[in-house]
């Protein structure tokens, strides 16, 4: 049983408190469990800020992507074990998405490199000391003189200005560089308003946001804010709500959430653009009415191929709203007009006047050099102009396309460093490693936009030893000696970034610098400074870009919710987590249209090659009907020939048809068609979904904004577009089962059970406000010590997601659009829980507050519990996941308040049990009661929308209570008779009711 | 803990001035034969109850003869679910003045002084543990019973000269036993989660 299985094995709870004790323990164990011998290894020196069992939080920010969220690490007994959101950050507010949450397995990562590398003559790395490897770069860069290039991929920041500051004493060139840059955005800006900085987007007061290919939601821009924003406009609020169309080929998840989807073909888009500009100027009366005047609804209908009154009614709406907002410039829409369509956008917020409502220069970010300028610098390296390359915090060989040759020009390169903490493909690829500390375990800092000045520390003893490289810098720099060593002249990077920071510290530096580690950094109001367009601007004429090639699909590479621009790929977390649209994990996938997919003769799963003038790929076939049938899409962000266990050989990667050509200072994504042949080869699409169609269960139910302003029920709205009465259960059986329930009722206020101080914990949802983004997934399983179970296993359909996200489709048949509907579901700790009966060792159960217990000591592993569960929200350990999940150091992440399960032992959600028994027993320390809010599971923490609430259902002031009383709440599944605690409140969708067939009942 | 560790120096000096009223009338010290502190020489420890410590830590001389609080070493146990096992530099706080007394006493503690200079903490045997699928609050525990709680589950440790158990803490009646008689939670997820 549970116990036993572990018993040779070193006991991880003991391990774990003896690593309380110390930071470095030994555990042994003998027998059966009341034998135990274990170790207690005291500190040596305890530190005064760590007390054993409380958890100690560090603000830090995080480093996954370019946005630079303010988070905080929850550590315990000196190891990170969580990271959410900086409550106090402007840029996140407290929330932080699947990706950021990941950063933890980066720090954790079981291939990280431990020691500096120098490549031998035979290929391979040899370990070096950091002396040697030091001495070995001081050399190098004193024979290169000022052929010395760097590519930085951190932000800016001190660390930027210092290794910026040192190549350039050299006179060499920094190159600063990230993939997915919105080069072309900053481009359309220079050309617009005469300025290339980014401006930050409002998307919380636009009334109607149109997004051109833009992924808002999911990897461009500040995507925290903007889905905050987003909840916070286009939820259901007080009868109204903001309305959103996309607009592009493919429909990913920020277009799942539009109440429209216009599909129009990549580089197309732009049109549409100068419509809604013309319709706007000229509602607005607008000076550029003139100049728009010939982008007519005819015309744009006739170069897009949509139908021209569905134009004109969008236009309609888009110049009828004020604010509005458009934005464009995500990859899905970086084809070579992609500037154009910028260009377009930027006139068309001009037109509607939301510049200083919802478009806000002045307030976002600066853009980085981006791909032209590091494509420059490859040429440089190509001609032999390089003798010394730094890559930092970058993976060019991997995230820019084969075609370019990249791998070749680098290998001319005489001496390459990388700073890489993990071996990826440029790591691979360099003459010397020199590992960087993780984010969690350095002095760093990041400004990633005007007034937001974030701060990171180190948080714990480095998990491999490692350097920062901005000591490294220093340390060879007093190694150059001469001007290097005194103008870098700094004892260690942290005193300089203390020097760096005392520019601007109000005050005493020391509690300056206190107060702001402690809150993250300083942020401080930017002023926002909008530009004028420049004359002619106006008077654009888009060309239609072109393609490489002729065949018959255009490629559509996407950036990958959870794997970004490749880098999440070594992350299991991320692996494992759902694709929200396709619920695929650990593999890539092929989408065709399923009319594209029947006239090519393939189905899911069949090995497809995909063949553009660059290079062909093959990879299975996913049938997704939210992408035109002239376009294949594929996410980015696999396929990485490196890069540890986890990413290596996993996947294709998509970059690999691309073309490198640049031409424009950007990498054109969508530019590329490709051919498809069918092969005989066959692979099982490793998702995690069942039936992707509701079947009329009801399960999401949504409603229109009408009805929904109207205070009606989702039935009530259901009938009024005239759905036919529906009675969940007949008159009779309802008298029946409400007695059976009063009767269970009386039956619980035996013994001891619940009185009415107890309280009864419950959740309510609102799936207006959920986006599908998946970061609760990614929480639950930091929080709750939840496997990784892989590919292999989830095709037998064993995750253990005790929270997942439902993707259900509707419509995308017979003409109907295609629908996305998204709902979390997590164990619903049902009243009249059916798993709860039929355990036969009662370790299924409900406790006095409401919960539905699991009891994992007692569980036997039956599984009756799960046969029984109508809502599938239980997992069971069919192997030891136990030891296989987390190999070393991913283990130090697990989260001590929380047991890790043995084989054969059924979980699930427990509402964060751990969490509301550390708030009581906090309240109870304090001698006060539990305040409404003092508890937040790790799900609703994370929700970058907020769409989830929980609170004691007892108390008529909770939240909880407020938001299931809402006439949008109803709960899954009703007729099963098991009332659970978690209140769905329906999503409202702007569009006008349709009128109900009599026989369908699950589109209400 | 540079606090803790002048209020120990503090203590050192006044526990050695009552040491020193101790030794004065040595003879008529109340204490049970048994226990007896300078009866007792590491080499007996094999003898005693409980495992054997690397160092023979005498809990019946610091909370019984000097009468120090539990919470004194353990001082997390009233504010965290772990009671924490006291840090060496609060060993060293007293024992950096406190050489021991006699022969016996001055040779542990001079393994603790060697550990201290040597940087290498002192490896206890541990001897009280609930299973990995428990928890167990020490702070709720002080909370309810008050600071003497800590001997409703250890014994009287202020007479143990090495430390043994006396409940079988592992053993899930034990702790229902106490829930029923005081009427308080017996749910299942107050500790097994």
């Amino acid at each position: 049983m549970a116990d036993q299985q572990a018993a040779d094995d070193v006991d991880r709870r003991q391990f774990l408190k003896v690593l309380g004790v110390t930071g470095v323990g030994t555990a042994a164990l003998t027998g059966c469990s009341t034998d135990r011998v274990a170790k207690l290894v005291p500190y040596m020196v305890q530190d005064e800020n760590q007390v054993p069992g409380i958890p100690t939080v560090y603000a830090s920010t995080c480093t996954e992507c370019a946005t630079g969220c303010g988070v905080h690490v929850i550590t315990r007994e000196g190891r990170a074990i969580k990271l959410e959101g900086n409550p106090e950050h402007p840029v996140n507010a407290g929330t932080l998405c699947s990706r950021g949450q990941a950063g933890l397995q980066a720090l954790y990562n079981p291939d990280r490199i431990g020691a500096p590398l120098a490549k031998n003559a035979a290929g391979g790395f040899d370990e070096i000391t950091w002396e040697d490897a030091i001495a070995r770069l001081a050399a190098r860069l004193g024979q290169a003189g000022n052929r010395v290039a760097a590519i930085n991929g951190y932000g800016p920041s001190t660390f930027s200005q210092l290794l910026e500051g040192m190549v350039g004493q050299l006179g060499g060139t920094t190159v600063s560089w990230q993939p997915f840059a919105r080069e072309a955005e900053s481009r359309a800006n220079q050309r617009t308003f005469g300025r290339d900085d980014l401006p930050a987007y409002d998307f919380g007061v636009a009334r109607y946001i149109v997004s051109f290919g833009a992924d808002f939601l999911e990897t461009w821009g500040p995507t925290m804010e903007q889905s905050r924003g987003f909840a916070a406009s286009h939820g259901f609020n007080d009868g109204t709500m903001a309305r959103h169309v996309y607009v592009g080929p493919r429909m990913n998840l920020t277009g799942a959430n539009a109440d429209e989807w216009l599909d129009v073909a990549a580089g197309s888009e732009v049109f549409v653009a100068l419509l809604l500009a013309r319709a706007a100027a000229e509602a607005k009366g607008s000076p550029l009415a003139g100049d728009l005047a010939r982008w007519t609804a005819a015309e744009v209908s006739a170069r897009t191929g949509i139908d021209a009154a569905r134009l004109t009614r969008i236009a309609n709406e888009f110049a009828a709203a004020t604010p509005s907002l458009a934005v464009a410039g995500g990859i899905a829409a970086q084809h070579r007009g992609a500037i154009d369509l910028c260009h377009a956008v930027n006139l068309a917020n001009v037109a509607a006047g939301n510049l200083g409502q919802t478009v806000n220069f002045g307030l976002g970010s600066t853009p980085t050099a981006g791909y032209g300028a590091v494509q420059g610098l490859f040429a440089r390296m190509e001609r032999g102009e390089v003798a010394v390359a730094i890559v930092h915090e970058a993976n060019p060989l991997y995230a820019m396309p084969k075609s370019g040759n990249f791998q070749a020009s680098f290998a001319k390169v005489g001496f390459k460093v990388s700073t890489a903490n993990v071996m990826d493909e440029t790591a691979a690829a360099s003459d010397l490693i020199l590992p960087n500390l993780h984010a969690l375990e350095r002095w760093d800092d990041s400004f990633s936009r005007p007034g937001v000045r974030s701060l990171m520390q180190p948080v714990m003893t480095p998990v491999r030893p490692g350097m920062h490289t901005g000591d490294v810098l220093l340390k060879v720099a007093q190694a150059l000696g001469g001007s290097a060593a005194a103008n870098f002249a700094e004892p260690s990077f942290e005193a300089r970034l203390q020097a760096a920071w005392t520019v601007g510290a109000t005050g005493d530096f020391p509690t300056f610098w206190r107060t702001s580690l402690a809150r993250g950094g300083v942020f401080l109001p930017a002023v926002s400074s909008n530009p004028t367009l420049v004359d002619g601007a106006a008077a654009l004429d888009p060309a239609a870009p072109a393609f490489d090639g002729d065949a018959e699909f255009t490629f559509l590479p996407y950036p990958s919710l959870m794997y970004h621009d490749g880098r999440g790929a070594n992350k299991p977390w991320l692996l494992e987590n759902p694709d929200p649209m396709t619920k695929i994990t650990w593999q890539s996938w092929a989408e065709l249209h399923p009319e594209t997919a029947r006239r090519l003769d393939v189905r899911e799963g069949e090995i497809i090659e995909l063949t553009s003038p660059h290079g062909a790929i093959r990879a299975q076939v996913y049938l997704f009907h939210g992408i035109r049938e002239d376009t294949i899409g594929m996410p980015l962000g696999l396929g990485h020939t490196e890069y540890g266990r986890y990413a290596k050989d996993r996947g294709v990667n998509a970059l690999d048809l691309l073309g490198a050509a640049d031409g424009q200072g950007y990498l054109p994504y969508v530019a590329t068609k490709v051919s498809v042949t069918k092969t005989p080869g066959y692979r099982k699409v490793a998702k995690t979904e069942g039936n992707p169609r509701q079947l009329g269960r009801g399960i999401i139910e949504q409603m229109p904004l009408v009805y929904a302003a109207q205070g009606m029920t989702p039935e009530q709205a259901y009938k009024a577009a005239g759905g036919e009465t529906h009675e969940i259960n007949p008159p009779r059986e309802r008298e029946a089962i409400d007695g059976w329930y009063e009767a269970q009722k009386e039956g619980w206020k035996l013994g001891n059970y619940a009185d009415d101080a107890t309280p009864k914990w419950a959740m309510a949802v609102d799936l207006s406000r959920c986006t599908g983004c998946s970061a609760c997934v990614t929480a639950c399983y930091a929080e709750n010590n939840i496997p990784t179970v892989g590919e292999e296993q989830i095709f037998k359909g064993r995750e253990m997601s005790w929270m997942r996200i439902e993707r259900y489709w509707e419509g995308g048949e017979d003409g109907a659009p295609i629908e996305a509907r998204f709902a979390p579901i997590m164990c619903q700790h049902c009243d009249n829980a059916p798993c709860e009966p039929v355990c036969p060792v009662y370790a299924a159960y409900h406790t006095p507050d409401g919960l539905n217990g699991q009891v994992y000591n007692r569980c036997v592993g039956t599984r009756y519990c799960s046969n029984n569960c109508p809502f599938k929200v239980r997992y069971y350990n069919w192997l030891k996941y136990n030891e296989s999940a987390w190999p070393e150091p991913l283990n130090l992440q697990l989260n001590p308040e929380v047991t890790v399960r043995a084989r054969g032992v059924m979980e699930k959600c427990t509402f964060c049990v751990q969490r509301i028994r550390g708030a009581q027993h906090k309240a109870r320390l304090e001698d006060r009661p539990l305040k409404d809010g003092e508890i937040v599971p790790a799900c609703a923490q994370a929700c970058p929308s907020k769409a989830m609430t929980f609170g004691n259902i007892k108390d008529p002031e909770a939240k909880v209570v407020q938001w299931s009383r809402d006439p949008r709440g109803y709960t899954m599944l009703e007729l099963t008779n098991v009332r659970p605690a978690v209140t769905y409140l329906a999503k409202v969708v702007a569009q006008e009711p349709v009128v109900h067939a009599a026989d369908e009942h699950g589109g209400h | 803990m540079h606090k803790r560790f002048l209020i120990g120096l503090g203590m050192v000096t006044s526990v050695a001035l009552g040491a020193l009223a101790l030794t004065s009338r040595d003879t008529d010290a109340q204490q049970p034969a048994a226990t007896l502190p300078a009866a007792l020489t590491a080499a007996d420890s094999a003898a005693l109850k409980g495992p054997k410590q690397p160092i023979f830590f005498r809990h019946d001389i610091h909370a019984g003869q000097l009468k120090m609080e539990c919470q004194y070493c353990h001082y997390t146990a009233a504010v965290s679910t772990e009671p924490g096992i006291p840090s060496m530099q609060t060993c060293m706080g007293c024992h950096l003045a406190v050489a021991g007394k006699d022969s016996t006493n001055r040779a542990e503690i001079q393994k603790l002084r060697t550990a201290w200079n040597e940087g290498t903490p002192v490896e206890w045997v541990r001897i009280h543990s609930v299973a990995r699928h428990v928890r167990f609050p020490h702070s709720q525990h002080i909370k309810a019973l008050g600071p003497n709680a800590c001997a409703s589950c250890h014994g009287n440790v202020a007479r143990m000269s090495q430390v043994y158990q006396v409940q079988n803490v592992n053993n899930m009646g034990f702790c229902i036993n106490c829930h029923i008689e005081r009427n308080v939670t017996r749910d299942c997820t107050a500790c097994h989660y």
